[in-house]
């Protein structure tokens, strides 16, 4: 039963981290109409971030350590997410593709190749753990703590997008994103727009990534992958490229499909990874508007009461 | 130095041989096409079964000729076989997001190259195999003048399931003396035969890999300037509509093109893994990409441009992590190198997008 109840949780905790990477990578991508392919490099450096902070400042009390390690792992995130934008955003379209891709690998090579005594270098390391003690008994009363902080983040993050997106700066953003040239001549700076989502995008990244280096209590280098990259994009894009509400909705498929398919027998488990991309592949070509399209639950809701039952 | 900088070059060459395929179906269509480094990897893979079942390793090394011919046999199976994934892919993949936009293309593409890559390990498994070598039998009465390097016994041993299966053992290594213990320990344990691992020579490598590049670069050019087929290459290159009502059968040169990509890749795939010695299924993940950076930096869309984009990047691979660490006396300079080739790639992407031989496209608004 404990079992049972562990696999779902885990399920959850993790739904919980792909909503974080896909509402931000559907920031980028959706929202602002940016082809980002380097949101692992962001996940891997928030994730690192927390695990450096968490292994050099062991004296804090856990809680406020924890909470002060997922602050730098945003604001490493949201750094990094600078210096590569602001060269890399004047590139458009397949290129941009190209360049953010480099620079996700080159974030995996860096940590990949750190001395292993600084972040454990191609091994990995652990996390301690700052919350709580867990052990094998107290397992469940982790994965509930963990999921509710997630779920929390989740609604804050989903919250602050949603806001976002209609406020003045979110306004120009999507103009941008329809039409550049356009939207230049109106007098908005394209570039000021699409760093600001950029930015803004790499932080929750980072978020995700901390929350996902202290769910585990380790790490690796080989976690953070370009698989990964192309997982999160099928999560937007199942749920609908530019819909908030499509990224839960998303992560819940995409993440419940593999684990459930994880408890497969290994021959049919193994076959996720031929899957997976050939999912996304026929969602490219059959509905590349995903589930959702651009609509958010909200509106679904609000039309189905006023149209006469 | 002069080592490094050759060791660049015809790392380089290979990454020319990738970065042609990459450049030529992205002048036509504007596709990266990013599963073109799983063609490579199938090539690679064609070529370890041609040199595995022709039993390069049991030929006889004075003689130069059959293992040169296996060679032959190993390359033009890879490029065959590479060329007609390409055609392939290009007819159930490409071809129905031809219309759908470049960034649906793309993730087509890279869909296309994850499931190359799972297939490939489903068929072949995930492990490095040992890409065949020649090697020198030595007769096991002989041992005493065997030189004493890299040594290898084997021995046939029966399986649980009844299958005779031959076991090797490494038994000195590289430097190490034979001595009498070992042998006759050899000998009891039953070990039929013993052979030195000779390493093709990196010098003879690396002549081959920039030999054949010298060769197929004329080749290439010729046939996309001076034949009909090229002329139509280029013209859908140009403009596809125009060149479609000016009757050229579009499907067709694109699948041409896709094959002559491919089969070039397959060269480079064979050479790629003869000198690092061994075949994976992610085999052509890095260097696929490391090919993409070339074209870019010679200019996407260009052939010559992708020649001198593969070996610039070879050569800058090989000295700049030689050159920081002899310099600076940082050690694991080289572990790095992969990350300076995609350092280059945002810098020439940032300040020079179309690449050394590239024309400036004007858009217009």
């Amino acid at each position: 039963m404990s079992g049972e109840l562990l696999f779902w949780l885990n399920l959850l905790v993790t739904v919980g981290i792909y909503t974080l990477l896909a509402v931000s990578l559907n920031l980028i991508n959706g929202h602002a109409g940016m082809f980002h392919l380097g949101h692992h490099g962001f996940w891997a450096l928030g994730a690192y971030a927390a695990t450096w902070l968490t292994l050099n400042a062991a004296s804090l009390p856990g809680p406020l350590l924890y909470v002060l390690s997922l602050l730098l792992a945003m604001a490493v995130a949201a750094i990094g997410g600078l210096t590569i934008g602001i060269p890399c955003l004047r590139l458009r379209g397949d290129y941009l593709a190209i360049a953010t891709l480099g620079f996700g690998e080159i974030v995996r090579i860096a940590v990949q190749n750190s001395p292993h005594d600084f972040l454990g270098g191609s091994l990995g390391t652990k996390v301690p753990r700052v919350l709580m003690e867990v052990t094998r008994t107290t397992q469940v009363p982790f994965r509930f703590l963990t999921l509710a902080i997630v779920a929390v983040a989740c609604a804050a993050a989903i919250l602050v997008f949603r806001n976002f997106l209609r406020s003045l700066p979110g306004r120009r953003l999507l103009a941008v994103a329809q039409d550049e040239t356009a939207a230049g001549l109106l007098g908005i700076d394209p570039t000021r727009s699409k760093v600001l989502a950029f930015v803004m995008g790499s932080a929750v990244a980072g978020l995700a990534g901390g929350l996902y280096a202290h769910y585990m209590g380790g790490i690796n280098p080989l976690n953070f992958n370009f698989m990964e990259m192309v997982k999160m994009f099928l999560v937007i894009v199942l749920g609908g490229m530019g819909s908030l509400s499509g990224c839960v909705i998303g992560a819940f498929l995409v993440v419940a499909t593999e684990q459930l398919l994880n408890r497969a027998p290994e021959a049919i488990a193994s076959w996720w990874q031929v899957l997976f991309p050939l999912i996304l592949a026929l969602m490219i070509v059959f509905r590349p508007q995903g589930i959702f399209g651009r609509k958010e639950i909200t509106d679904m809701i609000r039309a189905w009461r006023r149209s006469p039952a | 130095m002069l080592d490094y900088l050759l060791n660049g070059l015809a790392l380089g060459a290979i990454f020319a041989f990738i970065a042609l395929g990459y450049t030529m179906v992205y002048g036509i269509i504007k596709l990266i096409n990013f599963a073109h480094g799983e063609f490579f990897m199938f090539g690679a893979f064609l070529g370890f079964f041609v040199l595995r079942d022709l039993g390069v390793e049991r030929l006889p090394l004075p003689q130069p000729l059959p293992i040169l011919l296996s060679y032959v046999a190993a390359l033009t199976a890879a490029s065959l076989g590479a060329g007609a994934l390409a055609v392939v892919t290009e007819r159930i993949a490409y071809r129905p997001v031809r219309r759908a936009g470049r960034i649906a293309a793309l993730i087509t593409a890279v869909c296309v190259s994850l499931i190359l890559q799972n297939l490939a390990i489903k068929a072949w498994g995930a492990k490095p195999q040992a890409y065949p070598q020649p090697r020198e039998w030595i007769d096991t009465d002989d041992l005493a003048g065997a030189a004493p390097a890299n040594l290898y016994a084997v021995k046939r041993v029966e399986t649980t399931g009844g299958e005779v299966v031959e076991n090797e053992v490494r038994v000195v290594e590289a430097g190490a003396a034979l001595d009498d213990a070992t042998r006759a320990r050899l000998r009891a344990e039953g070990h039929e035969r013993v052979y030195r691992q000779v390493p093709l020579d990196r010098g003879w490598t690396r002549g081959f890999v920039l030999l054949a590049l010298l060769l197929w670069a004329p080749v290439l050019w010729f046939l996309v300037k001076r034949t009909r087929m090229g002329k139509a290459m280029r013209a859908v290159s140009e403009d596809s509509d125009a060149a479609r009502l000016m009757g050229i059968d579009i499907n067709r040169v694109i699948a041409w093109t896709f094959f002559l990509g491919a089969f070039v890749a397959g060269v480079g795939g064979v050479a790629y893994c003869v000198s690092y010695g061994k075949v994976e299924p992610l085999t052509g993940f890095l260097p696929g990409m490391k090919a993409f950076i070339a074209a870019v930096i010679g200019g996407i869309g260009s052939i010559p441009g992708a020649i001198l984009g593969g070996l610039v990047l070879g050569t800058a691979e090989s000295l700049i992590p030689y050159a920081l660490r002899e310099g600076l006396g940082w050690e694991a300079a080289f572990a790095w190198k992969d990350a300076i080739a995609f350092a280059l790639l945002i810098l020439i992407l940032v300040f020079r997008p179309t690449g050394i031989l590239g024309r400036a496209v004007r858009e217009k608004v």
